[in-house]
């Protein structure tokens, strides 16, 4: 009579199918997750269109992100910005009452921020406006976007070949970006 | 040219005598002992400057304190005649550093300007470093510190806040000289003037013993000052070419 493997597998049938299930339920999750909830695109407060703004009503970008030329921050716009048009403009819709809702209750709009840097990296919005950037080189088509994805990655490496193409003054130097 | 030629070039490059005379500019403190009261204004200033935490008494103890700046004193002789004297040390930013030689991962490099650097997130807290630094003003962060909840409004938001495993040093408040470097070039001057950039324990000394400047330029204040024959290094013998230059307390009685 023979050794045979055949009853420790069927042992180990369920354990199997188990451990199996569950790696094939892992990739089917991460798929979804990738696909549908992926917060590169997150979805904001109010579905503010940047398509609209931008490119239907040709509302220049500094406009509203008024500090990108004067500070490191782009800065979200104030609620009064908005505000001052949606007073009077398309005050009709769904989600100008939500704008004013906030407006009216003197609180600021909770935006998801889409770029996002991390606290160590030093980055003048003003310095890259004032040496001729389009926004578009580094945030994408804005202006045709419903709602603001990420295009660029954003990581280092992305940033030198930028300043090494261009000969940045110093713009090698650790101590230019990081703080 | 294969990774290893570059490598050794590259460092024969940086290495070669006398190099650090070809940067754009040499920030230079120079110290006046005779005017130094040891108020430690400085060092209150550089902690909120830097975003430097307060590390308790428990850490205290173990001999864990963070202080950027830091005033010595030394006593001589006994209670009658006894008499005192300060020092303020701070990194002496070496040209010649020690600390940077020894660095694994080259968080710690010279730059354009003369100054050591340390880029915190490439950090990875061997303490090597702080081993090599003869004057003992390297820092390390044994532990995340936290501001409690009105302080947190008060961190500079052009520092980061280091976490727990990074070694941290003065940098000259770097970030004052980047921004004056930024005012200049949006004036179209080619160089930062004289007094355009003050450290933070520069700005707040009130008896002005620290003073600030580049000694490339020769009508610096600090170019000045450096004339002054009470002037000395702090462990010169030590060749560590430090850019912090002390000016000797003179005594009445020598």
């Amino acid at each position: 009579m023979g050794i045979s493997i055949v009853p420790t597998l069927k042992v180990l049938k369920p354990v199997g199918l188990i451990i199996g299930g569950g790696f094939a339920g892992l990739l089917l999750g991460y798929w979804v997750n990738v696909t549908y909830f992926a917060d590169d695109a997150p979805q904001q407060p109010i579905d503010f269109s940047h398509r609209i703004h931008a490119t239907d009503f040709e509302i220049p970008c500094m406009y509203c992100h008024v500090q990108a030329r004067r500070s490191a921050s782009a800065g979200v716009p104030s609620v009064s910005k908005c505000a001052g048009c949606h007073q009077e403009v398309a005050t009709d819709r769904a989600q100008i009452k939500k704008l004013m809702a906030f407006w009216e209750n003197k609180e600021p709009i909770p935006w998801i921020k889409v770029h996002d840097l991390p606290d160590f990296v030093h980055f003048p919005h003003n310095r890259h406006v004032a040496a001729g950037l389009e926004c578009q080189t580094c945030h994408g088509p804005v202006e045709t976007m419903d709602r603001v994805k990420q295009i660029a990655p954003l990581k280092m490496g992305w940033c030198l070949n930028c300043h090494k193409e261009y000969e940045v003054e110093n713009g090698l130097d650790c101590w230019t970006c990081h703080k | 040219m294969n990774f290893f030629d570059r490598f050794t070039k590259g460092w024969q490059k940086y290495r070669k005598p006398g190099y650090y005379e070809e940067f754009d500019y040499a920030w230079t403190m120079t110290i006046d002992l005779d005017r130094c009261t040891g108020c430690s204004a400085c060092v209150t200033a550089c902690q909120a400057e830097n975003n430097i935490p307060i590390v308790g008494e428990k850490a205290f103890a173990k001999g864990r304190q963070m202080q950027w700046i830091r005033i010595e004193r030394y006593w001589e002789g006994e209670y009658p005649n006894a008499k005192l004297s300060f020092i303020p040390m701070l990194c002496q930013q070496c040209d010649a550093a020690p600390c940077e030689t020894v660095c694994p991962v080259s968080a710690t490099y010279h730059n354009q300007d003369g100054l050591n650097t340390q880029i915190y997130n490439r950090c990875i807290g061997t303490r090597a470093c702080a081993v090599y630094c003869p004057y003992e003003v390297r820092y390390f962060n044994y532990n995340d510190h936290h501001w409690d909840a009105p302080l947190d409004q008060q961190l500079n938001p052009d520092v980061t806040v280091r976490e727990k495993g990074v070694m941290e040093k003065c940098t000259f408040c770097i970030q004052r000289i980047r921004t004056a470097k930024d005012e200049a070039k949006d004036d179209g001057r080619r160089r930062v003037r004289d007094g355009d950039v003050q450290p933070a324990c520069v700005q707040t000394c009130p008896t002005e013993a620290l003073v600030f400047g580049d000694r490339k330029d020769p009508q610096s204040k600090v170019s000045k000052k450096l004339k002054d024959p009470r002037a000395y290094r702090v462990l010169e013998e030590l060749n560590t070419l430090p850019s912090v230059v002390y000016l000797k307390k003179v005594d009445a009685d020598g």
